[in-house]
């Protein structure tokens, strides 16, 4: 089987390359996900496990923090061996842009066994010394640190210099722990960089012996259901969910490259099978069963996916490991959660890529294995007999395209709307609805064109002959196009909504806020009486101050909860409502303790004006009239604004995180930045115009996606290989009509320019097609996918500049495609029909 | 459309035009062979080791407006014979020529250009085009020379007429029987009015009924189109037929 793979490659060398390229860029794409979806949790996992390894399960609050007065109620319980409080705090690195520290402060005492490197650090120098703190071997190489060394951070609007006192190994416990991490003293943290008498965590390990579950269950309910008691499984899991809409989604798109790479198998077996379809003829008449000859292609097939495969994990895992810091950004922006620093490959990806890159070759194969054994031996050892069944089946696979397309639509429309999966089933059957119409599309098209020449016209009926071939190369390209367009214009609409919004609701000139607050900053706080001093300054009309953090609601619906000075002047102009009025909204949030719901959590939550929406806080569970619905774009599953009063009765008096500034008229925002820096003390905050916020915002946008169109590439990438590989079977196929083209006197430079033309043509179908395919793919994106799994309004843009580019893009990389077919084909000696022909 | 049994001598002669060819001119002696092998030696290299000599030392001239059969076992070399008339192969030695020219001495696009211009080819398999009309099929050769004018158009359809296929222009060639197929080959290798007209075995694949009307049909419109015919058959009774008839034996040439 080895030798026979072995004479397909010194037969067709660029047909293998490009069938071997085919299964490898599927697989690659399906992997590099796979790994990044995998690491992505994992690097929260790891985390999560160099600083609570030990423990049974942890205690956490549902609002920012959690009293440490607690702490005695836990230890009391029997079964409670020890339990230690955690104060996690971002540290912003001076000097350095968006370089955080996630700072841990330990009770030094507790039984945690902490990696020091060189096995102890001195714990007295910890306790005493101010500002001393362990970071990691990895950072401190990084940054060039050594013992001994200061750093500088910021910590909201406070300023505090670090001791290098030690070194922390936590890629010791995991090795997947973020190196951005460092421990300290819990009450050094608290008062230097934090707050005192506030804890983000308590890690619980229970005596030997004790049920786990149950003494978790019983510490839940003594606790309250303003606290959760949560095990390392329960809290990934949480990861996970939050996780799931955004590596669902990359791993849908991952598979249409698979499926369009399945395309490419499909081609390139049937490349092959052509060129030995007198083989086989022989070997059926001299005695081959058919299932010996399918089994005989299955076999060559197999072969060839798994050295795609091999050569698939490779650039899988490059692909991942090229694009983690894309990711790791969008996990950071959106999610908060911890960035992904290195790799991890486990062995159960290597059995999904054997799988993804075996089974879509073996399923590529299928349909043409089956068509060459299933053929009797006289019409395998005849020329110009294959590619005529496709062409009788096209009317009834238009209808079943049609019938797949109604029908998924109807179905959707009376009872898909309640699956949050729809959308992608919509979208599937979508995409498979193009391979079916396609060879009716094209025989229609193509029979249209009157033969004027040996030109455009005479390539384009040419293709219309070949549909077996053609239509899989057209369906291949279309749904990359597909894809393509329907990303586009949902990526383009959502970039000119999102623009629209915020230029609408971001109207101050100025904002501010702490350095470390981009990060996971929710201790990150501005100093009171610089707030005053800043509200104070000539210039500045009007402060509006936010305070914002994590919270849940009564369904444990994880949430962005801002307070804000509702009563401002004009402010109502923030929120552009989806629903409720505006003055009613004005009176019920200020006067009534009413909140506003960001549209993603009312699609979500069922939650609208008039109803009511439960969250914990302080004082346990509180509920909230909703006084209306706000357009929102937050991707952590919902945000709800509240007065800051209203906040401070219920979660506590706090300082806040940020403040938008508004100027006086005709003051220029840059200037006042200018002047305020020199005048305050404002170095560890970052101030941003309202352009440069905005701008910021898309560039968010903008990386969010970045990892989407690469993906598209891919796609887009196998389909532009399956032109040149069907123009290859093409040329093969069609040798003995090449043959009889240069015999009739056609020169090779007629026969360069018919397949440049077929290639064109294949080209400018699959674009039709797929354009069309990605206008509906786009509505299936915006108003189901979307609104089923972040519910956010997106406007229908047109994005024609970028669409135009990508087409003339596609049309190109169709004709680069078929230059080297071409120039193969238009080698065709008119002595090629002297055999079995002439 | 032309009507069934049009005229032959109405015929439009100005396709194609004399000075539209692309051919340099060359001297025409009514009485000079169209083609010429002038000791014409053709081996082919079948194995690392051996060869196999495919023709020895052919030496013929086939003058104008001749029907000549060639007829031979299989393997006797008429399939290579063919091959060298039409340019599509050089010979191992000696010299093939066509209108004096020769053939050796051209580059390949040379021989394309002159089989383009000059010869027609039939073929044992039709080799029509299914993606093509029947008048499609015809006007390939008008489409490759970068010709497809009125006038071709028009000559298809009057070959189509003579050879009673007048009714089937626009019809897929699919639908058409196998003497109809090979009719319509004979109209599309006469379309561009060939000096010399190769055709192999150009009732091989048909019964004998359709086989007896497509030799009937060649004849009559090689006489009238006054081209040279060199045909391979192995039917004595249709080699009968010709004005002259030429054996091969293991590539040896016996008139």
């Amino acid at each position: 089987m080895i030798t026979t793979v072995g004479s397909h490659y010194r037969a067709g060398r660029s047909l293998f390359v490009l069938t071997v390229l085919g299964v490898a860029l599927g697989v690659a794409s399906v992997i590099s996900i796979q790994i990044i979806n995998r690491n992505a949790v994992a690097a929260f996992e790891g985390s999560m496990e160099a600083v609570s390894g030990d423990a049974d399960f942890s205690v956490l609050g549902r609002s920012p923090s959690i009293s440490e007065e607690i702490y005695p109620r836990l230890l009391a319980h029997p079964a409670v061996a020890a339990a230690w409080p955690l104060y996690r705090v971002t540290a912003a690195l001076a000097g350095f842009e968006k370089l955080y520290v996630d700072v841990i402060g330990l009770d030094f005492f507790a039984p945690v066994e902490v990696p020091w490197r060189n096995g102890s650090a001195d714990l007295t120098a910890a306790l005493e010394r101010p500002g001393w703190a362990a970071f990691t071997p990895a950072l401190a190489a990084d940054m060039g640190w050594s013992i001994g060394d200061s750093v500088r951070v910021f910590a909201g609007s406070k300023e505090v210099w670090l001791h290098v006192g030690a070194l922390v190994d936590f890629q010791q416990i995991s090795p997947l722990a973020s190196p951005k991490m460092a421990v300290m003293d819990i009450s050094q943290a608290q008062h230097l960089l934090g707050r005192s008498g506030r804890v983000q965590q308590f890690d619980v390990v229970l005596r030997g012996g004790a049920d786990v579950e149950e003494a978790r269950k019983e510490m839940q309910r003594q606790l309250g259901p303003g606290i959760q008691v949560v095990s390392p499984e329960q809290r990934s899991r949480q990861a996970e969910d939050l996780l799931s809409a955004f590596r669902l989604n990359l791993t849908a798109l991952s598979l249409i490259s698979l499926f369009v790479g399945m395309f490419l198998v499909y081609s390139s077996t049937q490349a092959s099978l052509v060129r030995r379809r007198v083989e086989f003829g022989l070997l059926r008449s001299l005695g081959a069963t058919r299932n010996q000859v399918f089994g005989l292609i299955a076999a060559e097939v197999a072969i060839l996916g798994t050295l795609g495969v091999a050569v698939g994990i490779p650039l899988g895992y490059w692909g991942a490991k090229a694009h983690i810091d894309m990711v790791s950004a969008a996990l950071t922006n959106l999610y908060l959660l911890d960035e992904i620093s290195s790799l991890q490959l486990p062995v159960l990806l290597f059995v999904v890529a054997a799988l993804v890159g075996l089974g879509g070759a073996l399923v590529g194969a299928l349909i043409p294995a089956l068509d060459v054994s299933r053929r009797d031996t006289r019409a395998l050892m005849t020329a110009f007999t294959l590619h005529e069944k496709i062409g009788s089946l096209a009317n009834r696979l238009v209808i079943a395209g049609v019938v797949v397309l109604l029908g998924s639509a109807a179905w959707y429309l009376i009872a898909g709307r309640e699956w949050q999966h729809a959308g992608f089933l919509l979208g599937f059957n979508l995409l498979i609805t193009i391979p079916l119409i396609t060879p009716w599309v094209i025989r229609n098209v193509t029979a249209r064109f009157r033969v004027r020449g040996f030109g455009p016209g005479f390539s384009l009926r040419n293709l219309g002959a070949r549909l077996q071939i053609s239509s899989f190369a057209v369906s291949a390209l279309g749904i990359a196009v597909s894809m393509l367009v329907g990303i586009t214009i949902l990526v383009g609409s959502f970039r000119d909504t999102l623009e629209v919004w915020i230029t609408n609701t971001v109207q101050a000139d100025v904002y501010l806020s702490p350095a470390s607050w981009r990060g996971r900053g929710e201790e990150a706080f501005l100093d009171s009486a610089l707030v005053t001093s800043l509200g104070q300054q000539p210039g500045i009309q009007a402060l509006d101050r936010l305070r914002g953090f994590i919270a849940y609601t009564a369904g444990d619906h994880r949430i962005t909860l801002a307070g804000i000075d509702m009563g401002l002047p004009g402010g109502q102009a923030r929120f552009k409502l989806l629903q409720g009025d505006a003055k009613k909204v004005h009176t019920l949030v200020n006067e009534q303790s009413g909140v506003l719901v960001g549209e993603t959590l009312a699609r979500k939550q069922d939650l609208w004006a008039g109803d009511e929406v439960s969250i914990f806080t302080e004082k346990g569970l509180h509920s909230f009239p909703i006084a209306g619905v706000y357009y929102d774009y937050n991707a952590q599953g919902g945000a709800v604004f509240m007065d800051l009063t209203t906040m401070e009765a219920y979660w506590g008096k706090s300082d806040v995180n940020s403040v938008a500034i508004y100027l006086d008229p005709g003051l220029d925002p840059d200037t006042v930045i200018d002047r305020l820096r020199a005048d305050l003390p404002l170095e560890t905050l970052e101030m941003r115009s309202n352009h440069r916020l905005r701008q910021e915002a898309m560039e968010i946008f903008d990386q969010t996606f970045a990892i989407t169109r690469l993906l598209q590439l891919i796609g887009l990438l196998i389909a532009v290989c399956g032109i040149a590989l069907m123009l290859l079977v093409l040329g093969r196929e069609q040798l003995p009509e090449l043959a009889l083209y240069r015999s009739i006197g056609a020169s090779s430079r007629q026969i360069f320019g018919l397949f440049v033309g077929k290639g064109l043509g294949m080209g400018v179908m699959g674009l039709i097609i797929g354009a069309i395919g990605g206008i509906v793919l786009a509505m299936v994106l915006i108003f189901v996918i979307n609104r089923a799994y972040f519910g956010w309004t997106i406007q229908v843009h047109w994005p024609l500049s970028e669409l135009t580019e990508q087409a003339l893009t596609i049309l190109g990389a169709a004709v680069i495609a078929s230059i080297y077919p071409a120039h193969k084909a238009s080698r065709t000696s008119a002595a090629e029909l002297r055999r079995e022909d002439l | 459309m032309a009507t069934r049994g049009f005229p032959i001598s109405y015929i439009d002669r100005s396709f194609p035009k004399e000075t539209e060819t692309q051919m340099p001119p060359t001297d025409r002696i009514p009485e000079a062979p169209i083609l010429a092998f002038d000791k014409v030696s053709m081996t082919y290299q079948t194995t690392a080791s051996g060869n196999r000599q495919a023709l020895v030392d052919v030496t013929f001239a086939a003058p104008s407006s001749r029907k000549i059969a060639v007829v031979g076992r299989s393997g006797s070399g008429k399939s290579t014979l063919l091959h060298l008339a039409a340019g599509i192969d050089i010979p191992t030695t000696g010299r093939v020529s066509i209108d004096g020219r020769d053939l050796g001495k051209m580059g390949e696009r040379e021989r394309t250009l002159l089989r383009r211009d000059r010869i027609g080819l039939i073929f044992q398999f039709f080799h029509l085009l299914p993606h093509l009309s029947v008048r499609e099929n015809v006007v390939v050769p008008a489409f490759i020379s970068g010709d497809p004018s009125k006038e071709a158009d028009i000559r298809a359809v009057e070959l189509l007429d003579q050879v009673g296929l007048a009714d089937r222009l626009p019809d897929p060639v699919q639908k058409l029987s196998g003497g109809e197929m090979q009719r319509v080959a004979i109209c599309r290798a006469l379309l561009r009015r060939p000096r010399l007209l190769l055709a192999d075995e150009p009732t091989g694949n048909l019964d004998d009924a359709n086989g007896q009307m497509v030799m009937d049909l060649l004849f009559s419109l090689v006489a009238t189109e006054q081209t040279t015919l060199l045909f391979v058959t192995h039917s004595q009774e249709f080699a009968a037929l010709a004005d002259e008839v030429w054996q091969l034996h293991s590539g040896v040439l016996e008139k």
